[in-house]
């Protein structure tokens, strides 16, 4: 959470920066921070998912009912949306 | 009322998989075979283990499953209480409650009766809000009046007083024991209001369900056994299918009774079959039955359409409720000497 937070902060920054280049009659953000954001945002939305499989994870460990490696799994599934975010990187 | 986040992942996660864990109906069809002896001894390899192992030595036949059944469904909802948070324990807790209201019942009887406080101990399901120490205080005081003491701050404080007045007048434990279910199903529906649509209407429909069944139950009771009492006095507020002119009017007629649930549209699509049979002068037992089996199987539909809600913990709560219940109908049935398909009339199977 706390790199996601990181992350914002320097997307703030990079959203000053825009403004000011706005100015100069440039985009209101440019595309490197635009994809910041995008990447942000996704790591936002995959946190919040894997809060409720993780829970529910360390639930079903408990009674046994599945074997660690596939919670590790499960838990981390949405963290494939933060991969297909970084493409917005390269285009 | 608890705040904070609740955890229904959490909670819905443990409770499924030990939902997956309960008795088939294949388990079921082994059992009704069995003397008491082998069902203890079935039992030893299921989740029943510790129960049946810590009480082995001191009880045996009937009463070790009695127990072993008593224990095991007190430890499974005490843990539900002790996983739920927030608004999910608020919600969990009201349920639960009905075995502190079971446990009150007992204790207060028991020193009516002047029981030994051993025995009633053993009586107990340690299952509701009220913490082992406050319980054990309860059972071992000698007077009525002191009970109501100790509960002072709890939902049955108020009721109890005043049906303490009724008591001593009376000496009949009637009052006291209408006053625990009064505060029970009155604290059931508080502060919930009517929401229309979401997992939290279905909770509030599903409790409704629950007071409008015990009504039905006991207006069909009623009915029956022709007796002279005031249906009034048994009403319970806050059901959707009869409210108390209906009950006052239907009870001296058995058919209309029946009808008045048969034309409800909550309920008289999803109890045809059961209405059926009550219609046919069947036993009123088999309409007890269908109306479990029906409140159990909407339960089930619930906790698949809402998954993070608390309706699966409902679920589990009905379904350990049943399994217990049927697998004592099938001991003590087999005890008194029923033959198979007596029993199996008894059990509530989905």
């Amino acid at each position: 959470m706390a790199l996601v937070l990181n992350s914002l902060a320097e997307n703030a920054v990079a959203l000053q920066e825009g403004g000011t280049a706005a100015g100069n009659g440039g985009p209101a953000i440019e595309q490197g921070a635009a994809a910041a954001l995008g990447i942000g945002l996704a790591a936002i939305g995959a946190g919040y998912a894997e809060r409720a499989i993780g829970a529910s994870v360390v639930g079903a460990l408990a009674e046994d009912s599945i074997s660690p490696g596939i919670g590790i799994l499960l838990t981390v599934l949405p963290e494939t949306l933060v991969i297909f975010a970084l493409v917005a990187l390269f285009v | 009322m608890s705040t904070g986040a609740s955890n229904p992942e959490y909670v819905n996660a443990r409770v499924r998989s030990r939902r997956a864990a309960m008795l088939s109906d294949e388990d079921y069809r082994k059992l009704i075979r069995m003397g008491p002896s082998e069902i203890a001894r079935f039992m030893e390899e299921t989740e029943y283990e510790r129960e049946i192992n810590a009480l082995g030595t001191r009880f045996s036949g009937v009463d070790l499953i009695e127990y072993a059944l008593n224990r095991n469904l007190a430890k499974h909802f005490d843990d539900l209480l002790e996983w739920s948070e927030g608004q999910l324990y608020d919600r969990v807790v009201r349920y639960l409650r009905k075995f502190d209201v079971w446990n009150l019942k007992t204790i207060i009887r028991g020193i009516y009766t002047d029981s030994d406080p051993e025995e009633i101990s053993t009586d107990l399901i340690r299952a509701g809000e009220l913490d082992d120490g406050t319980i054990d205080r309860l059972v071992e005081v000698d007077s009525i009046e002191d009970v109501i003491e100790i509960l002072e701050g709890t939902i049955f404080a108020e009721q109890l007083e005043d049906a303490y007045e009724e008591f001593e007048e009376s000496g009949a434990l009637v009052p006291l024991e209408n006053a625990l279910d009064r505060a029970f199903y009155e604290n059931l529906l508080e502060d919930l209001g009517r929401p229309r649509e979401g997992p939290e209407a279905k909770y509030v429909e599903f409790l409704e369900a629950e007071i409008d069944f015990l009504n039905a139950r006991n207006a069909l009771r009623l009915a029956r056994s022709g007796a002279d009492l005031d249906p009034a006095a048994y009403y319970i507020d806050g059901g959707v299918l009869f409210d108390e002119s209906d009950l006052n009017r239907l009870v001296g007629d058995y058919d209309a009774l029946v009808d008045h649930i048969a034309e409800n549209k909550r309920y008289g699509d999803r109890l045809s079959g059961a209405l059926d049979r009550l219609r046919d002068a069947d036993s009123l037992i088999q309409f007890e039955h269908a109306l479990d089996a029906a409140l159990l199987e909407y339960a089930d539909t619930l906790s698949s359409v809402y998954p993070t809600s608390i309706s699966p913990v409902l679920s589990f709560i009905l379904a350990k409720e049943r399994e217990v219940e049927n697998i004592r109908a099938i001991a003590r049935g087999r005890e008194v000497g029923l033959d198979e398909n007596e029993i199996e009339e008894e059990l509530v199977i989905l």
